[in-house]
C-alpha cells in the first residue's frame, strides 16, 4: 500500500461520470490520482507534474487521440507506462499500441484486469 | 337376222321342179292326193301346203292342170336385185332365159309389174308371141303382225304392200315391226288365145289366194326362225351369265328368284346334302338378300348396297357390293331385278388399310408438328441467338436474337454491319458444315445493332445428319460472353451488397453498443466502488445489480466486435486468417488443456470480407473452447473418479476446396470433443440471444457467424451430439475478384 501511495496516476477521458469512478477506484486502490477531461489539460499536466503510469482513452475532446497524449508524456519520460482504454480500437490502431509499447484495454473493462495491469505496469517500470 | 331367205321359195331348187314336169307333176299330185280328200278344190289343195316352199309348186301345178299350157315364177334377190326364174312347168330353157332381169331394169314390162304390184297381161312376151300374164306376189296382209299389234305399230310391212297406196320400195322389203325380210316373185302364164275373162279371173284369184297362203306360211316360219335365234342368243347369254365368277341373280317382282348363275348359287342355293349349319348359313343368306332387295326396290332406280354374306363351303364372311338393275318388258312394265354382287371382301381390306395407313401419316404428322412447335419453343427461349443451316451452309432459320444480328431469312439486309455479319457467319457455317468433326466451337465477333457494339460471340454448332448419314442441317449457337461475364459481375455486386448490408447492420450495432459503453463504463465501476459498502440486508440486491450488469457489458462487448468487423471487402486467405485466429487463442486453449489439429487445404483465394471471417472462426473456436470447458468442470459424481478427465479435449480445424460447381466451393470444418450442442436449443441455436452458456453467454455468437456466412453465399452445417461434440461446417463460395 506505501508503494501505491506514491505512484501517481494520471487518468484522461472525456465522460466526466466515468473519468469520476476511474479515480476513485484508483484512490480506493491506493493511488495518487489526477484525472483530466481533456487532452490539452492532460498535456499541461504532464508539463508541470511527474506521473508513474498514464491511462488515456482514445478518442478524446475536438478528434484529438489518447496517442497525442502519451507522445507527448513520452516526449519528457520516454519509458512511461501507458495504457490506452477504449471500446474500440480499429487494426491500425491496435498495431500502433502494441509497436510504441503501449498496452490497450478494451471496454467495458473487467475491473480486477484493470488494476491488476495498472500494477503490472508500475512493478515491471520500477524494476 | 331374218330367217326367211333360208327356207323361203326364193330359194326353191330349180332341179326340184323342172325334171319331166309331166312325171312330176303326176307323181306330185299322187303325193298330194293321198295326204287330202281337198285336193280336187285346188284351192283346197293349196291347204295341203305346211311349208311356204311347198306352196308355189302346189299352185304351178294347178295353173298347169286348169289347162295352160306352161307357168314359171321368177323370183327377186333383194340382196343382188336379180330376177330369174326359180321354177316352172314345161318351159324351155331358152324360154326361161327371158326372164332373168334385174329389179331396177325398169323398162323390162316383168319388172313393171313388179314394182307396180299388180297383175298385167304382157302381149307376146310369152312363147311364140302370145301373151303373159304376169302377176306379182308379194309379202302382204289384211293385219298387222304380232308384233306391230303388240307395239302398236301400223307400219307393218305385210299391210303396207296390202294398201296400194303406201307400198314400200321393193329394196326394202323388211318389216319395221318384225324386221321380217319379204319376198316378191312374178308368177308368169301363157295365154292361150282362147282364154277368156271368166278364165283369167280364176286364175288371178287362185294366184292371190295362194300368194294370201304363202304369206302366212312365211309369217310363221319367220316367228320359228326367230325363236330358234333367240334360244341361240339365251344359250349364249346363259353360257355369259355362268362363266361369270360374280354371283348374278335374276328375280321377279316379288324378289322370287328366276335364275341365278353358279356363283350365285353358292351363296343362295341350300343343296339337299347341306350340314345344318350350312343350312342356316343359307337361309341367312336368303333372308338378307332379300331385305336388301326390298330396300332397293324402294328407293327405285339403280342402287346398290353391301351386303355380308357366308361362303358355306369355305365358312368365310364375303362382303359383297349388290347393284340392281330392273328389267322392263317391251310395254315399259318392270317385270324384275337385276342383282349383280362385287366380291368387295379384298377392296374394303385395302380400303380399310389405306385408312388405317392414312391415320398414321396424320398421326405421324402431328407428332412431327408438336415437336417443331416444341422446338420452336425451345430455340425462342434459348435467350441466344441460333442458326440454322442447309448443307450447302446457307442460313435458313433465324431466332428472333439471330434475326437481330443477320436480318431476316429471306430479307434483302442492306446495312453494312448486318452484311459484314453475314459474310463471317456464311465462312464459319461454310467451314463447319465441310469440316469432319460434328461439333464445334468457336469464336465470331460481330456487330450487335441494338447495343452498336461489337460483341465477341462463342460459337457452338452441330450437325443434323440424315439417314445416309450425310448432313442435312447444322445448328449453331451463339453466346454472348460479354452477357455471361455481367452476369457474373452482378453477382458479385449482389454479393458485396449483401455483405455491406450485414456490415451496414453490424456498424448501427456497434456504434449504438459505442455509446452505450461510456455509461457502462460508468455504472459498473460504480457498483464495484460500492463493494463493501451495501447495507446489511442489501447484498442480495447488490449482487443482482452486479451480475446483471456484467451481462449487459458482455452484449456490449459482443456488439463492439461487429462494429470493429466492417473492415473492406476484398480477395483474401481463408488459410491464413485459420492460422491467425488460432494463434491469437492459442495460449487459452493450451490452459484450457486442449490440443489442436490443423490441417489445411490448398484453397483459392475467396472474396469477402477477412475481418468478418475472422470473426466467424473466433465466435467458434470460443464455443468449442467453452464446450470443452464445460466437460472439464470439477466433476459431481460422490466417488470423485472424473468422468471425462480421461477423456482427450480436442480441436479440428480443416479447410477443403470442394470443385464441383465452376468455381467450387471452400468449406472450413471446427470440430470439438465437447459437451455438444444441447438438444433444447438446436433449433434456436442462430436466433440472436439463444445461448447454453447460461449467464456466461450473450447469446451472439451463432447469429453473428450466420449473419456473415449467408452475406457471403454461403451455407452451415452442424452436427453434434451430446457429451460427445460439436461439428461446424463453413461453406462459401468461391467467387473469382
Amino acid at each position: 500500500m506505501a508503494d501505491k501511495q506514491r505512484s501517481r496516476v494520471l487518468v484522461v477521458d472525456d465522460e466526466r461520470n466515468v473519468l469520476l469512478t476511474y479515480r476513485m477506484l484508483l484512490e480506493q486502490e491506493g493511488y495518487d490520482a489526477t484525472a483530466s477531461l481533456t487532452a490539452k489539460e492532460a498535456i499541461r499536466l504532464l508539463e508541470k507534474q511527474q506521473f508513474d503510469i498514464l491511462l488515456c482513452d482514445l478518442s478524446l475532446e475536438e478528434k484529438r487521440t489518447g496517442f497525442e497524449v502519451i507522445n507527448a508524456a513520452r516526449e519528457r519520460d520516454a519509458d512511461l507506462p501507458a495504457v490506452l482504454l477504449t471500446g474500440y480500437a480499429s487494426p491500425e490502431a491496435a498495431e500502433y499500441a502494441k509497436a510504441n509499447d503501449v498496452a490497450v484495454l478494451y471496454k467495458p473493462i473487467e475491473i480486477e484486469e484493470f488494476l491488476k495491469t495498472i500494477a503490472t505496469l508500475l512493478k515491471e517500470n520500477h524494476a | 337376222m331374218t330367217a326367211g331367205e333360208g327356207q323361203s321359195a326364193v330359194a326353191m331348187k330349180k332341179e326340184s321342179l323342172s325334171p319331166a314336169p309331166a312325171r312330176s307333176r303326176a307323181a306330185g299330185m299322187e303325193k298330194v292326193e293321198r295326204r287330202s280328200s281337198f285336193a280336187r278344190q285346188p284351192s283346197l289343195r293349196l291347204l295341203l301346203a305346211e311349208r311356204s316352199e311347198e306352196v308355189l309348186p302346189i299352185l304351178l301345178d294347178e295353173i298347169v292342170r286348169m289347162g295352160y299350157p306352161r307357168a314359171f315364177i321368177a323370183s327377186s334377190n333383194f340382196e343382188s336385185g336379180q330376177i330369174a326364174v326359180s321354177a316352172e312347168v314345161n318351159c324351155p330353157a331358152n324360154y326361161i332365159k327371158r326372164f332373168s332381169t334385174f329389179l331396177w331394169s325398169g323398162d323390162d314390162p316383168l319388172v313393171g309389174v313388179l314394182h307396180k304390184g299388180e297383175p298385167a297381161v304382157l302381149p307376146h312376151a310369152a312363147l311364140n308371141r302370145r301373151a303373159l300374164y304376169a302377176h306379182p306376189l308379194i309379202f302382204r296382209n289384211r293385219t298387222r303382225c304380232w308384233e306391230a299389234e303388240r307395239s302398236r305399230q301400223s307400219d307393218c310391212l305385210a299391210v303396207l304392200n296390202d294398201r296400194s297406196v303406201r307400198r314400200m320400195a321393193l329394196q326394202e322389203q323388211t318389216c319395221t315391226a318384225c324386221e321380217m325380210r319379204g319376198y316378191a316373185y312374178v308368177v308368169g302364164v301363157d295365154l292361150p288365145k282362147t282364154t277368156t275373162e271368166r278364165q283369167l279371173n280364176e286364175l288371178r284369184s287362185i294366184i292371190e289366194l295362194s300368194n294370201r297362203y304363202l304369206s302366212r306360211l312365211f309369217k310363221v316360219e319367220h316367228y320359228y326362225n326367230r325363236m330358234r335365234d333367240m334360244d341361240v342368243v339365251i344359250a349364249q347369254m346363259e353360257t355369259v351369265l355362268a362363266s361369270m365368277a360374280d354371283p348374278v341373280i335374276l328375280t321377279d317382282p316379288q324378289h322370287r328368284v328366276i335364275t341365278q348363275n353358279k356363283a350365285a348359287e353358292r351363296f343362295f342355293s341350300i343343296p339337299d346334302n347341306a350340314s345344318e349349319g350350312a343350312q342356316r348359313a343359307l337361309e341367312l343368306n336368303n333372308l338378307l338378300f332379300s331385305a336388301a332387295l326390298s330396300s332397293m326396290a324402294m328407293s327405285g332406280t339403280d342402287s346398290s348396297r353391301d351386303l355380308t354374306l357366308v361362303d358355306a363351303k369355305e365358312g368365310e364372311e364375303v362382303l359383297f357390293e349388290a347393284v340392281t338393275a330392273p328389267t322392263y318388258s317391251r310395254e315399259g312394265l318392270r317385270t324384275g331385278l337385276v342383282t349383280v354382287m362385287r366380291d368387295v371382301t379384298d377392296l374394303r381390306k385395302a380400303d380399310q388399310e389405306v385408312r388405317q395407313n392414312l391415320e398414321k401419316l396424320m398421326q405421324a404428322e402431328e407428332i412431327v408438328r408438336q415437336d417443331r412447335d416444341r422446338m420452336s419453343l425451345v430455340i425462342e427461349a434459348v435467350g441466344d441467338p441460333i442458326i440454322v443451316a442447309d448443307n450447302a451452309g446457307k442460313p435458313v432459320q433465324f431466332d428472333s436474337l439471330a434475326a437481330q444480328l443477320f436480318g431476316k431469312i429471306g430479307e434483302d439486309v442492306r446495312d453494312q454491319g448486318r452484311v459484314r455479319n453475314l459474310v463471317k457467319l456464311s465462312a464459319y457455317l461454310t467451314a463447319f458444315t465441310f469440316a469432319f468433326g460434328q461439333t464445334e466451337e468457336g469464336k465470331l465477333k460481330l456487330y450487335h445493332p441494338p447495343s452498336d457494339t461489337h460483341v465477341e460471340f462463342n460459337t457452338r454448332s452441330g450437325k443434323i445428319l440424315d439417314a445416309r448419314g450425310q448432313v442435312s442441317h447444322t445448328v449453331t449457337v451463339l453466346r454472348d460472353l460479354s452477357a455471361l461475364r455481367k452476369v457474373e459481375e452482378l453477382r458479385v455486386q449482389a454479393r458485396m451488397l449483401e455483405m455491406e448490408k450485414f456490415a451496414a447492420t453490424g456498424r448501427l450495432a456497434g456504434t449504438i453498443a459505442h455509446e452505450v459503453n461510456n455509461p457502462m463504463e460508468a455504472i459498473k465501476n460504480s457498483i464495484h466502488l460500492l463493494q463493501n459498502r451495501v447495507k446489511p440486508g442489501a447484498e442480495p440486491v447488490y449482487e443482482i445489480l452486479k451480475s446483471e450488469t456484467d451481462r449487459v457489458a458482455r452484449i456490449v462487448r459482443q456488439m463492439l466486435g461487429l462494429y470493429r468487423s466492417s473492415s473492406q471487402v476484398g480477395g483474401f486467405d481463408i488459410n491464413r486468417v485459420v492460422e491467425d485466429t488460432l494463434a491469437l487463442f492459442g495460449r487459452q486453449l493450451e490452459r484450457a488443456g486442449v490440443t489442436t489439429a490443423l490441417d489445411l487445404g490448398k484453397i483459392p483465394p475467396v472474396v469477402g470480407s477477412a475481418d468478418q471471417f475472422r470473426q466467424i472462426l473466433s465466435n467458434l473456436v470460443v464455443n468449442a473452447k467453452d464446450a470443452m470447458a464445460q466437460l472439464d468442470a470439477p466433476n459431481p459424481i460422490p466417488n470423485g473418479e472424473s468422468s471425462v478427465s480421461d477423456k482427450k479435449l480436442r480441436l479440428y480445424l480443416r479447410t477443403r476446396h470442394l470443385s464441383g460447381s465452376a468455381t467450387g466451393r471452400v468449406v472450413v470444418t471446427i470440430a470439438d470433443t465437447g459437451s455438444g450442442i444441447p438438444q433444447n436449443i438446436r433449433d434456436s441455436m442462430f436466433e440472436p440471444f439463444v445461448s447454453s452458456k447460461g449467464e456466461k453467454g450473450t447469446g451472439l455468437g451463432l447469429w453473428i457467424v450466420r449473419g456473415i456466412t449467408q452475406s457471403h453465399g454461403g451455407k452451415i452445417r452442424v452436427r453434434s451430439q451430446e457429451g460427445r461434440g460439436t461439428v461446424f461446417q463453413i461453406y462459401l463460395p468461391v467467387v473469382r475478384s
